[in-house]
């Protein structure tokens, strides 16, 4: 059966990008298009991996990772997925919980060895 | 990027291929040269901050759309994130969009493929497309007064056409694509 991945990002544009090249992946895509979102879509649901922007209205990435991890969903693993690529961003991810971070925009090949790492 | 003082009292700052520019100041002109390339200039009314990006999806060789997709959509999402840190609202973005000149007969039209994204992208995006100058011969010089709104585009008429027409599109940031694990 298909692993699931959340993608977590406002633009339909960059959510059209993801959905296409994971699908050719192998992987079943669900959608959310900020924070609040997600953790709608969250609710007595678990993916296998989310892969979050951070940049986003309502709640932007890192208070998605906060959330996750204080639902006690340690195991999930969490990409940030964004054009940022500062430290002090990094840092605040990594304090949140997140598990990596790719810098957009996503090479497919890199992106797809990343999920490779995390989800085998 | 570099600014001048010019004579008006208004700072022009240029912004080359691949760039991105946002302000709030209104004695600020935001300028640059297309040729095939596609500016688009985003403006908020209400927080009366704007910003311009300089982009060129493909040379005459490339044949990856999935790839043109890609830095398109990173073009538009840096502009859009310089804006929003600045205190815009995505919802009341309303962009015009300059450039994508032929500008070499018989070459692949890459300037109609930089417009065709621009238009896709801002009626995906739900962000409204209020004015354009695009297609067409010509070079164009674009001057965006970013803090009040107001874009002026003119053809370049005395100019010969700009090596940007046919250079390949600038690299991304070096970390781009890359994976960092916690």
């Amino acid at each position: 059966m298909a692993k699931t991945i959340m993608t977590v990002d406002d633009s339909p544009s960059m959510r059209m990008l993801l959905r296409v090249a994971l699908t050719d992946l192998g992987y079943s895509v669900v959608e959310a298009e900020d924070g609040v979102h997600a953790l709608e879509k969250l609710d007595g649901f678990q993916p296998d991996l989310l892969i979050t922007d951070i940049n986003m209205p309502r709640m932007d990435g890192f208070g998605l990772i906060s959330e996750v991890r204080g639902q006690g969903r340690r195991s999930l693993p969490i990409l940030v997925l964004t054009t940022e690529s500062s430290d002090e961003k990094k840092q605040r991810a990594r304090d949140a919980g997140a598990t990596g971070w790719i810098v957009k925009p996503f090479h497919p090949e890199k992106l797809a060895a990343a999920i490779r790492r995390v989800l085998h | 990027m570099s600014a001048l003082q010019a004579r008006d009292g208004l700072r022009r700052v240029t912004v080359a291929q691949g760039e991105t520019q946002v302000s709030s100041e209104r004695d600020v002109v935001l300028t640059t040269v297309l040729g095939s390339c596609v500016a688009a200039c985003f403006y908020d009314p209400v927080a009366q901050i704007g910003g311009i990006n300089h982009y060129l999806l493909a040379d005459g060789t490339a044949s990856d759309p999935a790839s043109m997709q890609r830095y398109g959509v990173y073009a538009m999402e840096v502009l859009i994130n310089a804006m929003l840190t600045m205190g815009a609202a995505r919802s009341r973005l309303r962009a015009r969009i300059f450039g994508g000149a032929t500008m070499r007969e018989g070459f692949r039209d890459i300037g109609g493929a930089n417009i065709a994204f621009a238009r896709t992208f801002l009626r995906n995006e739900r962000i409204a497309l209020v004015g354009e100058d695009v297609g067409g011969t010509r070079a164009r010089r674009v001057e965006f007064r970013a803090a009040v709104g107001l874009a002026r585009c003119r053809s370049v008429v005395d100019a010969a056409p700009p090596v940007i027409a046919v250079r390949k599109p600038p690299p991304p940031p070096a970390a781009v694509g890359d994976v960092e694990f916690f």
